[in-house]
């Protein structure tokens, strides 16, 4: 079936979006094509102000419109404990727990040395830099609990210990391989009291 | 357990076949190629959502069809209708419990246990360490969701450290060592898990195994299967010992850049009277221990579950000489609800049956009872 080359273009693209078939990217193409075309413009509007305004905190690469995120700039947070976590929706999921109330560190991944991630392609230099020069008394490692992230907790484990710092974990209230984004709030709230050392 | 009825649709030569089963045991006799054992397949697609000799979904469709389907339902201590189907055009496989989708194979694995008695169970005794691991694997994985998953992701950690080490060596790099260090003791801790759980598996299921094999036997043989990880150590010590070897074989990890310490390399020896089975076992005796280990299977995961697998024997009877399948057939009835393929009517007539058996004959992808 031969389809008008704009139409293609949209379906292309928006079958580059996660967990998005050819098939549902035609679907939501054809809706947008019989939409208002205000609406359209508003779409694509909300999606360029996605890009442009939103940033990535500079010092713990939280999701922020300004230089620096709102947990970052906050005074009522405890500043002596970061918790390192592999995805800024991940800190999302963690405030909505109302447990914590450090600060955050967002890793950008976990050792994956089959998908090319290696400790250099984490966010670590800079975590290294916080706590060397920041008055940090505690590490929380808050990452999912499959090989991947088991495996990065221990290297983060083991590199930060020089430093003499408590280094602690989120507490296996978790199902093994499973996705703490996913989690329910109790879960993660438990798991977050429950911490242990490393 | 037991399975009410069956539906295929275009599941190889079956175009259409409804079923309805004896809650004992189901004889499906016909000649070979007729789809005879398409009916145990589809039972296990049922229980498993997978073929049962690997083979891949699409060759099991109907060779004019674009689809095959399963249905069927279960009940006894469950009640659940189950269906899969799969689209040849899109290459996709839908399962359903209750006719709600269900979208993780591993959500269905252990919720309908099942044991297969097979020919080609004489890997299990023949052949390679890989063929008992799997054995003991898929026994286990079905009575501990746990285990599964430990399982799963020592697997992974085994692709992850693999790839690890041959980045090592082709970038010869050594400040990758931290990592490796980190991906060891990851190696470590699960498959530490790994052999304590084969452990304590090993020393339980080897009552079933004595129990099954007096009686298929009816005379005391004494089978038994031994397991050791890296030599005797004592439980607790595991962790010490797989440390202290991968610490040893280090250099030799590096240059082969693969795994070759941990639970993935282990063997299991099947023992009878004190001797191996492998190096001093007759050909009966290889056989015997095989549906032993089967039987030992079924009576295990029903103790562990609390409830009765769905039993599947395929072709086995055409093996035995009638003394052995008088025994099993006796054995069976122990078991409840069970299905038996057989090419030949003449065992089928020597065999001791009850008014509750049932005789299925299949020619040509059809099935009737009779
Ligand atoms: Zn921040």
């Amino acid at each position: 079936m031969l389809i008008a080359e704009p139409l293609q273009r949209a379906i292309d693209e928006l079958s580059k979006l996660p967990s998005i078939g050819r098939k549902t990217a035609l679907r939501l193409a054809l809706y947008l094509l019989k939409s208002e075309k205000a609406d359209v413009e508003l779409f694509v509007k909300s999606l360029i102000e996605l890009k442009e305004k939103i940033k990535f905190c500079s010092i713990c690469s939280n999701i922020t419109v300004d230089e620096i995120c709102d947990v970052c700039k906050s005074r009522k947070r405890d500043r002596s404990i970061i918790c390192i976590v592999e995805e800024a929706s991940d800190i999302i999921a963690i405030e909505r727990t109302n447990e914590y109330n450090g600060l955050y560190h967002v890793l950008g991944g976990v050792l994956s040395p089959l998908s090319g991630k290696d400790a250099d392609s984490l966010n670590i230099h800079k975590l290294i830099e916080r706590v060397e020069n920041s008055e940090v008394k505690e590490i929380l490692v808050a990452l999912n609990p499959d090989t991947e992230g088991e495996t990065t907790t221990l290297y983060l484990a083991k590199l930060l210990k020089p430093f003499g710092i408590r280094i602690s974990r989120i507490a296996r209230g978790l199902p093994i391989g499973g996705d703490l984004e996913f989690a329910d709030e109790a879960t993660i709230g438990r798991a977050v009291l429950g911490r242990v050392d490393l | 357990m037991t399975i009410d009825f069956i539906e295929l649709e275009n599941f190889r030569l079956h175009k259409k076949t409804k079923l309805k089963f004896s809650k004992e045991l189901n004889y499906i006799v016909g000649g070979n190629g007729q789809g005879k054992t398409t009916i145990l397949e589809g039972i296990y697609y049922l229980c498993t959502t997978k073929s049962l000799n690997q083979s891949s979904d699409i060759e099991a469709v109907n060779f004019d069809s674009n689809f095959f389907e399963v249905k069927g339902k279960f009940s006894d201590l469950t009640t659940n209708t189950a269906r899969v189907y799969y689209d040849t055009e899109v290459n996709k496989k839908s399962i359903f419990i209750d006719d709600k989708q269900i979208y993780r194979a591993s959500a269905v694995i252990g919720k309908f246990p099942v044991v297969t008695l097979t020919q080609s169970d004489h890997a299990i005794t023949l052949g390679a360490p890989s063929e008992r691991r799997k054995f003991v694997d898929s026994v286990i994985s079905q009575s501990s969701e746990t285990y599964l998953k430990i399982l799963l992701e020592y697997n992974k950690t085994l692709r992850q450290r693999s790839s690890l080490l041959t980045q090592i060596k082709e970038a010869n790099s050594k400040n990758l060592f931290d990592q490796l260090e980190a991906w060891t003791e990851n190696l470590i801790k699960n498959g530490t898990e790994i052999v304590k759980h084969r452990l304590s598996f090993i020393s339980d299921f080897n009552d079933y195994l004595k129990t099954a094999y007096e009686n298929i036997m009816g005379e005391i043989e004494n089978p038994e299967i031994e397991y050791s990880f890296l030599g005797e150590c004592a439980a607790g010590n595991i962790e010490n010992v797989f440390e202290e070897e991968i610490k040893k074989r280090r250099e030799e990890e590096l240059r082969r850049a693969t795994n070759v310490v941990g639970p993935h390399r282990d063997d299991f020896e099947f023992i009878v009277n004190d001797y191996s089975l492998k190096k001093y076992g007759s050909q009966g005796q290889h056989k015997t221990f095989q549906i032993a280990l089967r039987f030992g299977e079924f009576f295990f995961l029903n103790d562990k579950i609390g409830r009765k697998p769905v039993f599947l024997m395929d072709d086995i009877y055409g093996e035995l000489d009638l003394f052995r399948a008088g025994k099993i057939s006796d054995y069976l009835g122990k078991i409840g609800q069970a299905f038996i393929t057989m090419t030949d009517f003449t065992k089928y007539d020597n065999l001791k049956k009850t008014e509750n058996d049932l005789l299925i004959n299949v020619k040509n992808g059809i099935a009737e009872n009779a």
